[in-house]
């Protein structure tokens, strides 16, 4: 999809501006239905859009990502543009500054359409935690985009942008990447400067692409990774990612953990097999083993995603930037009270308690001790793996999209769907998901493959390889779409 | 009546003299238009991170050696959190679980220790201002470097307290890690203390006192609280383990938490930060660029150099003037007289501590030296050191600009006599009074000489030789 | 069990005001949520030292200063200044 854009503005086809007014006429359109955007930056697009069309007036070469038009998950500050996570908590705030990617992609001469819908601070599963409101699935509105990059997600497959950058913490890229039958990227912890994404859990997060193929994750991930002196957890990616993208991937050795199929069954199961049955047609080999850690995965995850959490969004107290208070109060604690109250959702909210409780004096040890210890084991083991395997296939999710307002009921449920993303973020290694099948009704379903750390290079290729093997793309009926469909 | 000891530890903050923040570039410079001091960093702007630095740690490691702790070769930090209008990420990022030093202490006068349990660096936070029922927010402060210093309840007596904490400020100035000003809050001291009767092993139940910003201020808290304390145990009464606050205005101290104020501070590993690994080589280069420790330098120039306590504490308080002192009297020179010099006269026109600090005047140590060592020669007299040393202070001109050869040179007998007899000559009255048995009067006559002699005479010998001529 | 004094002295720490109403089943639904992370006790693992995740150490920024933004923009987002400084006002009851 990069390169065909990239093509149309080196022949000349139609110009940056033409090209970037396409994509704002459709999300003026679509979005209503769709609710993939909080926030459209036309001025700011319009902007990148005339600089790319000067360069291209000079004479000057084209970078892959220049006047290209994305767009960013709204925990991604962006400096002087309306930056919310969804939250009343930040309605109104415009950071001050921004963050490494956005400075990454700018510098690229990328064109940002706009600010796509999340759950509220990332926490939740489906957007629908969204003080806007969930984002629906291009493929079926009655279902969920996804979260927590729903919005992202959503506007990629609804041709609504040419790639988004969203945020993953316990597969909010990768799960509505599945959900939405496109590709969602999340690099290896450390690979992508974190410095301007918004916190939920420090060291579970990372920022990473929404494409429509592995080719356009790879420019993009390439763009945005790096060792940013900003960022003390980041040391940047090994190597680039597109010159290997597409070599030959027999004799690929691929793993496939039982722990991960235990309760897969249906449509979801069946894609699996097929996934599989393609990869060895295609020279690599499959062997069965075991992760026996992973069935503490998901438990670690929230006892450590909430607890730094709970302490991450402490800083939100109305004093400094974002939602204040319009009650009366007595004291700076009860403004203070009351302004979180009233700013953030519910679980958001229960989601700090969890954390306050796992690391208060009497619980420490019992939870959050032994979580960081348990996350030792799964590091351990998982990274073990790639001594014996190249990569590790799995599903993304164990079910495709979900009907809207179905979560929330019984939260702990609603945590089970990220069982089998989660286990990445805790060892910290690089996940892809990639179409690879749609279920009876239609709707997309995603295979996971997951790297060794740093390897993005050897993941995409062995993604490239499935992708253009099996080639699942389906368009949806909304945006921006060209002749030969926007995977050409 | 049952006797009480005082038992007491000092928890005390240091502010490094970095010349930025401890996790961003912003200045730490004193003073400032409020909010100027500061970058999305250090007021915690959702999506910023913190970066150490570097300076940080190793002036904590050099305060940790100069006070004889273990430096950790592993240390980490974590975050306490709590919700206060002055710390912006609503957490403190701070060293608890594994600080940076360890087991070290400070030696008192009296030859007891005050152990010192740990050494961590962790981030300041920014100033409030309550005025009319509104708070204001100065954020310049925020991220400021500190490092907590922590000792054993090893302190028995306010006097104690007073010089552990005037020997902490003394080592921090002197290997410069901090300028240690209580006035200016580069030192903050809360006092941990407890009493329980004389002669028993169990600690009593504590109490916290903090904002004590001058030493008068921390002896009266202390002296109060210890004295209120025993009054509720001689009540039949329990002290009760809180946070107080001293009173200044009306010398008392006063209950400080509320019950809106929680204790736990959920401490846990920081994330955005990774592990600091120190090497025992590195350590070594650190403490290589030690200067020699002011306690033991003290100790030398009495031991060693034969002067006074008093004139040695002196010189050793600031750095630069012990260095001075010491290069005017490199090689074994006689320490007394350039003490007295140093001491006397040039403290006489350096009036402020910022001054005397600075030590900033024109004579060279080696142009001092020229001139004292012509007065152990016996070439010229103490008067007329003086009187040249002034001139040198003035201009900045070596000695011999003032003194000439003619100077130098004591007087013999035969001259000595000569001036004498000038000197009766020109004061009959003196003379006569002297004469009449007003030996006071004398004292006339030997400035007459002196004054003839251009220093050169030598004033007790004049005396004894006009009131044998007058006899 | 997760009592109700419980839920308050978590939002008291966490500063969250829970009405009353909320207090019970936020109770219950919390009690779920720690009966889920309550799995981790049967696990057997002792001490494995995990501590950060690629084990990067000694990563530090030199002592050199760095341009301060301007106060406006410091002060830009917040909903009450005066003076240079952000500002909590008082807001009693009667207003």
């Amino acid at each position: 999809m990069i390169s065909t854009l990239h093509q149309k503005l080196v022949e000349k086809e139609l110009s940056c501006v033409e090209l970037t007014n396409l994509y704002l006429e459709a999300a003026q359109r679509d979005n209503a239905a769709l609710n993939a955007y909080v926030t459209l930056t036309p001025d700011t697009a319009l902007a990148a859009a005339r600089a790319t069309d000067e360069r291209l007036a000079r004479g000057e070469s084209l970078g892959l990502l220049d006047g290209i038009p994305m767009t960013l998950k709204d925990n991604i500050s962006t400096k002087g543009i309306e930056t919310t996570c969804s939250s009343r908590m930040l309605q109104g705030y415009r950071p001050i500054y921004d963050a490494a990617v956005w400075e990454a992609l700018q510098a690229q001469g990328s064109v940002l359409l706009g600010k796509t819908n999340m759950d509220e601070f990332a926490m939740g599963s489906s957007s629908e935690t969204s003080v806007f409101g969930g984002s629906k699935n291009p493929h079926s509105l009655g279902h969920v985009a996804g979260g927590s990059s729903g919005g992202a997600a959503s506007a990629v497959a609804g041709h609504l942008a040419a790639f988004g950058l969203g945020s993953d913490t316990g597969g909010s890229i990768r799960q509505p990447a599945s959900f939405c039958g496109i590709v969602g990227l999340k690099p290896t912890y450390g690979a992508v400067s974190r410095y301007g994404l918004i916190a939920y859990a420090s060291s579970l997060d990372q920022i990473g692409p929404l494409t429509f193929t592995v080719e356009d994750a790879a420019a993009v991930f390439d763009a945005i990774s790096g060792r940013d002196e900003r960022d003390s957890t980041c040391s940047g990616a090994k190597e680039a990612t597109l010159p290997g993208l597409k070599r030959d991937i027999r004799g690929l050795r691929i793993g496939v953990a039982k722990e991960y199929f235990e309760g897969i069954k249906g449509d979801v199961r069946t894609a699996m097999e097929k996934a599989m049955e393609t990869y060895r047609a295609l020279g690599a080999q499959i062997e069965e083993f075991s992760l026996p850690s992973l069935r503490y995965a998901l438990p670690v995850y929230y006892i450590l995603a909430c607890a730094e959490a709970s302490s991450n969004l402490g800083r939100y107290d109305g004093i400094r930037y974002g939602y204040k208070t319009s009650s009366s109060y007595e004291s700076i604690h009860e403004m203070v009270c009351k302004t979180r109250s009233e700013g953030f959702g519910k679980e958001v909210k229960r989601r700090i308690l969890l954390g306050t409780y796992v690391l208060s004096s009497g619980y420490y040890d019992a939870y959050y001790k032994k979580a960081q210890n348990l996350r030792g084991k799964i590091v351990e083991e998982m990274r073990a793996a790639f001594a014996s395997y190249d990569i590790l296939l799995a599903p993304t999710v164990p079910m495709t999209s979900f009907p809207l307002n179905f979560t929330g009921q019984d939260p702990v449920e609603t945590y089970l769907t990220d069982i089998c993303t989660v286990p990445v973020n805790i060892a910290g290694l690089p996940g892809i998901s990639l179409p690879c099948g749609f279920d009876s009704q239609n709707l997309p379903i995603g295979l996971q493959l997951i790297g060794a750390p740093f390897a993005e290079a050897k993941l995409l290729n062995a993604a490239y390889a499935y992708e253009q093997a099996a080639d699942m793309y389906r368009p949806a009926p909304f945006g921006v779409q060209f002749e030969g469909g926007a995977r050409a | 009546m049952k006797e009480y000891e005082l038992v007491c530890g000092l928890e005390t903050h240091v502010e490094l003299s970095t010349k930025t923040k401890i996790f961003c570039g912003c200045t730490t410079a004193f003073g400032g238009e409020p909010n100027t001091h500061c970058c999305p960093v250090c007021i915690g702007l959702p999506g910023t991170l913190p970066c150490l630095n570097r300076s940080v740690v190793d002036y904590a490691i050099r305060a940790g050696l100069a006070t004889n702790c273990e430096i950790a070769e592993i240390s980490k930090m974590d975050r306490k959190n709590y919700s206060y209008p002055d710390l912006p990420k609503a957490y403190q990022i701070s060293q608890y679980y594994m600080p940076l030093c360890q087991n070290g202490y400070i030696p008192l006068s009296n030859g007891r220790k005050v152990r010192i349990l740990r050494i961590h660096i962790e981030e300041d936070a920014g100033k409030l201002i309550h005025e009319r029922g509104n708070t204001y927010i100065d954020y310049n402060r925020g991220g400021v470097p500190l490092i907590e210093i922590i000792t054993e309840p090893d302190i028995r007596s306010i006097d104690e307290a007073r010089e552990y904490v005037e020997k902490l400020q003394l080592i921090m100035r002197h290997i410069g890690v901090s300028d240690c000003k209580m006035q200016e809050g580069s030192l903050r001291c809360d006092v941990n203390i407890s009493v329980r009767p004389k002669g028993s092993e169990k600690l009593g139940t504590r109490t916290e006192i903090k904002n004590m910003n001058s030493f008068t201020f921390m002896e009266r808290a202390m002296e109060y609280e210890m004295e209120r304390q025993i009054d509720v145990i001689e009540g039949g009464g329990s002290v009760v383990q809180e946070t107080l606050r001293y009173n200044p205005d009306e010398d008392i101290t006063e209950s400080m938490r509320s019950k809106e104020d929680a204790h736990d501070y959920r401490y846990f590993r920081e994330p955005d930060l990774v592990t600091i690994h120190v090497t025992p080589e590195e350590v070594e280069a650190l403490r290589a660029t030690l200067p020699e420790s002011p306690i033991d330098r003290q100790a030398r120039y009495v031991n060693e150099l034969g002067l006074p306590e008093k004139d040695a504490s002196l010189l050793v308080k600031y750095k630069k003037v012990a260095d001075y002192f010491e290069a005017v009297i490199e090689g074994g020179f006689n320490a007394k007289p350039a003490a007295n010099v140093i001491l006397g006269q040039v403290f006489r026109r350096l009036t402020t501590e910022e001054a005397k600090e600075a030590f900033d005047i024109l004579p060279t140590p080696a142009q001092l030296r020229e001139l004292l060592e012509w007065l152990e020669a016996g070439k010229i007299r103490m008067n007329l050191v003086k009187s040249a040393f002034e001139k040198m202070l003035d201009t900045g001109r070596p000695a011999g600009d003032f003194i000439s050869e003619d100077d130098m040179g004591g007087l013999d007998e035969a001259a000595l006599r000569k001036l004498c007899e000038d000197s009766i000559a020109a004061n009959p009255k003196a003379a006569d009074d002297v004469r009449a048995g007003k030996e006071k009067a004398v004292k006339a006559l030997v400035g007459g000489v002196m004054r003839a002699a251009k220093g050169r005479a030598d004033a007790q010998a004049a005396e004894k030789l006009l009131l044998e001529l007058l006899k | 069990m997760v009592t109700p004094e419980e839920i308050r002295q978590l939002a008291l720490l966490a500063k969250l005001e829970i009405s009353e109403e909320e207090i019970e089943p936020l109770a219950r639904q919390m009690e779920k949520i720690i009966a889920f992370a309550d799995t981790i006790n049967s696990a057997d693992v002792g001490d494995t030292g995990f501590d950060t995740i690629n084990g990067l150490e000694n990563v530090f920024r030199a002592d050199e200063v760095l341009p301060s933004l301007p106060q406006e923009e410091i002060l830009k987002n917040a909903e009450s200044t005066a003076d240079g400084c952000f500002v909590v006002r008082k807001r009693g009851a009667a207003r």
